[in-house]
């Protein structure tokens, strides 16, 4: 990174005793080599618009196949599968973007989909068991999601518990407490209509479960880009030393991070429930939703801004993965192939993030 | 090992250095340089910051390779071709000031590390006899430690002791190597100083040679037989310790006569204090006192571990004194809050840059990461203001760089400094702390860093500024604080203000400054 002098041991200092008048100095503090150019970081405009937009192209890519392929274009290719794609990715992209909240200022959230699954599951047991309206229903659901938040803030900014532990325990605590509650039944009759119903209904011809996402999208690329705490979340995820000496409360920052991340996948659970109609107390509804919403947020982290977590290339990353899935599904391969799909786009999104950031580095 | 250099007490040289030399870009880090070190000898070697000490004792422990030159360990000649290993298996043994120990692991397992478990045929470790093997090196090295407690709970003179003694149980009983010892003291305390020497000569009287790297000149005049001075990568000379007086050491360093030293003080001048510091104290430093003025440049000079870092961190709270009161222009501070200081207008460039000082973003986003709250209006951020901001920043403060959006980490080092510095300076700040402010800075942009500071002192900020460089506290400060040992020792004003006699000062123990 920065060049430094090679005697630092001693200090890197200047040889003291000379004769006044010399330029000592500069002499043992070599200027650094080759970073003179102010360019460095400027120079191949091409490459870096590929690099920009490369996995927006390979979705593109991937449409154009799956449409033409002859085995999935005819069902492929029409606007009822496009509806279907958009409808059933708006609780994993609203979980994303949950979840590259608190990856921006440097913490993992594992709890995501248990988050979910609890609002899922809050949300179906007010109206459903205690016959709540159903705007109270939501909100209560969201707020539970917002108190998980805050605990895992406070754990991970106070206590000093690495964020990964801290989530991945919280992670199955409410999976636990969710089984106890429900006798580990499903929750599947006296759910509101109204609330299900978005998952059918349609807005100038996009069902309204995407137009929830793209609200909530919104609001969270306008946390991030246009508030002074998406601005300090963003400098305490890349340098939380640096980001105290400018006077960022750095706990408080990760804390709301935290509610945030709670908040938004309170949201996505409440769309899951519209959207499948129950709510099953389960590992793999919540872990489902974990490992695509890491991918889509690490493979949103090579795009549009390479190198950071973004809001629009979480959403290209979570229907890149859908489409494959989609076309795939359509072609006749079986269900496995999306898991492998997820872990393996996972692993690859972090390796290339990780490259990216090198050659941000070293220059 | 040759016969005739084993003989205890013997005149065979057990290390003999010639010729080294060693230039790294635009200096010459050593200048033919050559020391010998004899059978059971304490060699010491002192030098000002930057003198070559440290290059001398890396290119003996194989890091850096010298540019010409050679050195004879025992009877093996190397030339640039030490290796860090080579120069182990030729038995030159290093303990440096960061001891490497492992503190929640026991002294066995400390000491077996170096050298490996014993074992038996299962790669099972015999516990019986790695712990036999452990008392018998610690009965050896006279530590009073057992092998089952951890290295973190003995006291600071026995950790230092077994890290010696992990370097040096390979050549148990021999004392056919080196003891390159690189300021062991300078951390411990001072009844663990001598626990330390004690044994340090206990182990010389048996025959161990020693190269001891320190800055505490009492101490080595105590404790070494003979004393080589490097100045500006040259040998002045190696003198017998014996006989030798602190101010003739002082002298050799430095290359001034000891009266020229202590200057007078003068009185200080009429302005008033925006920035004052009672009793403070943190880390090394007890009870320091000082105000920096407006307008006033003041210097922090000391060597490294003195404490004059850590005073400067303390006024800003990045480290967090044990007690005293920081004062801004008559408002207190929050001791060890950042936040609090930068309310109270103090603003803060820290030394280690990559590590503390910027963030893997664009100019811009590093120009405003203090302040960026300022640019949200009506609830929308104003980017259009924050770029119009920045892009005058860049222009006022010299800034070279594509466009405000480009990534600080693709600038030069002294780009890059000049935003740090940028970002601060365009608040007015009351009071500007400055650590290292020019390192890995290039020549042309250090002018400009310079210029920057005076230009905000002369706008009424009162500028602290701590570095190991003492040139350009001469240079650009109006005063200088020395501290030696954690507390303040001498006050220089210009025009008595040069590098030689900060250094000196800097030498100099505590009685010496407090009998000015």
């Amino acid at each position: 990174m920065s060049a430094r002098p090679p005697d630092t041991a001693d200090g890197g200092g200047a040889p003291t005793g000379r004769a006044p008048g010399t330029t000592a100095a500069p002499e043992s503090r070599p200027p650094a080599p080759g970073k003179d150019s102010p360019g460095r970081g400027r120079q191949k405009p091409v490459l870096e618009f590929f690099e920009r937009f490369g996995l927006v192209f390979l979705l593109i890519g991937e449409i154009v196949f799956f449409s033409l392929f002859a085995k999935t274009g005819k069902i492929f290719f029409t606007w009822d599968n496009f509806q279907t794609i958009a409808a059933n990715q708006s609780v994993l992209s609203i979980a994303a973007l949950a979840s590259i909240l608190p990856l921006i200022g440097g913490s993992f959230d594992l709890s995501v989909g248990a988050v979910a699954l609890l609002a899922d599951i809050v949300c179906a047991a007010a109206t459903s068991r205690h016959h709540a309206p159903l705007a109270a229903a939501i909100l209560l659901a969201i707020a539970f999601g917002a108190v998980v938040g805050l605990a895992n803030g406070v754990v991970v900014a106070k206590a000093g518990v690495n964020a990964l532990i801290t989530t991945l325990g919280t992670f199955y605590v409410i999976i636990g407490v969710l089984i106890w509650y429900t006798n580990g039944n499903a929750i599947v009759t006296g759910i509101p209509n109204a609330l299900t119903d978005i998952n059918v209904q349609h807005w100038l011809g996009v069902p309204r479960i995407a137009v929830f996402m793209i609200i909530a999208a919104v609001v969270i690329w306008y946390l991030l880009a246009h508030t002074p705490w998406g601005r300090y979340l963003h400098a305490v995820g890349s340098n939380p030393v640096a980001a105290r000496l400018v006077g960022v409360s750095v706990d408080r920052v990760v804390v709301i991070s935290f509610v945030l991340s709670g908040t938004f996948a309170a949201v996505a659970g409440v769309l899951e429930l519209a959207h499948s109609g129950s709510a099953f107390p389960n590992v793999n509804n919540a872990s489902g939703l974990l490992l695509p919403a890491l991918a889509s947020a690490f493979l949103g982290a090579t795009t549009i801004r390479p190198g950071r977590f973004n809001v629009l290339g979480t959403l290209v990353g979570v229907f890149f993965i859908a489409v494959a899935v989609q076309g795939l599904t359509l072609a006749g391969v079986s269900d496995w192939v999306q898991y492998v799909l997820y872990g393996a786009t996972l692993v690859v999104a972090v390796a290339v993030s990780s490259v990216i950031g090198r050659q941000r580095g070293r220059v | 090992m040759q016969p005739g250099h084993d003989a205890p007490g013997g005149r065979g040289a057990v290390l003999r250095v010639r010729g080294l030399s060693k230039s790294f870009p635009g200096t010459q880090a050593l200048d033919d340089v050559g020391l010998e070190v004899y059978r059971g000898q304490i060699h010491a070697l002192v030098g000002a910051n930057g003198s070559g000490k440290s290059t001398f004792v890396k290119i003996l422990a194989g890091v850096y390779h010298p540019d010409a030159g050679e050195i004879q360990v025992g009877d093996r000649v190397f030339g640039s071709g030490l290796t860090a290993t080579g120069a182990r298996a030729a038995g030159l043994h290093f303990v440096h000031q960061d001891l490497a120990v492992f503190p929640d692991m026991s002294v066995a397992d400390n000491l077996a590390i170096g050298r490996g478990f014993e074992t038996d045929r299962g790669q099972r470790i015999r516990w019986r006899a790695v712990r036999r093997r452990t008392a018998e090196v610690l009965d050896h090295f006279q530590i009073q430690a057992r092998p089952d407690t951890p290295v973190g709970a003995l006291r600071p003179s026995d950790r230092t002791m077994v890290a010696i003694a992990r370097a040096l149980q390979d050549q148990e009983g021999q004392h056919a190597g080196v003891l390159v010892l690189d300021e062991p003291t300078t951390s411990l305390p001072e009844a663990d100083v001598r626990l330390l020497l004690d044994a340090l000569r206990r182990y010389a009287a048996a025959g161990q040679s020693m190269l001891f790297i320190s800055h505490h000149i009492d101490e080595v005049l105590s404790f070494a037989h003979c004393v080589s001075v490097l100045r500006d990568g040259r040998k002045v000379g190696t003198l017998d310790a014996e006989g030798l007086t602190h101010d003739r050491v002082v002298q050799l360093i430095t290359g001034r006569t000891a009266g020229q030293l202590y200057p007078e003080i003068p009185e200080s001048a009429g302005r008033s204090a925006l920035l004052e510091v009672r009793n403070l104290a943190v880390g090394p430093v007890q009870d320091v006192s000082f105000d920096v003025a407006a307008g006033e440049v003041v210097g922090v000079a000391g060597l490294v571990g003195s404490g004059a870092s850590e005073i400067v961190r303390a006024v800003f709270g990045a480290q967090t004194p044990r007690a005293g009161s920081i004062t801004v222009d008559g408002k207190r501070l929050i001791p060890g809050r950042p936040r609090s200081a930068i309310a109270g207008g103090v603003s803060y460039v820290p030394g280690e840059r990559s590590r503390a000082g910027f963030f893997d973003a664009s100019v811009r986003e590093n120009l405003s990461a203090p302040d960026v709250a300022r640019y949200w209006r009506f609830l929308v951020m104003q980017g259009g203001r924050e770029r119009r901001d920045a892009r005058e920043t860049m222009r006022r403060f010299g800034i070279r760089a594509v466009s405000e959006a480009q990534i600080l980490t693709s600038l030069s080092g002294g780009n890059q400094q000049k935003v740090v510095l940028g970002r601060w300076l365009r608040r007015q700040p009351k009071v500007l702390l400055l650590e290292e402010p020019t390192q890995g800075v290039d020549v042309g942009a250090r002018a400009d860093i310079y210029q920057l500071i005076r230009q905000a002192a002369d706008d009424g900020t009162a500028v602290l500024l701590v570095t190991v460089d003492f040139e350009e506290i001469a240079g650009i400060c109006d005063r200088a604080l020395v501290v030696n040992e954690g507390a303040i020792v001498a006050e220089l004003r210009k025009p008595n203000l040069d590098d030689e006699t900060l250094t000196g000062l800097a030498f100099s123990g505590l009685e010496k400054g407090a009998a000015r």
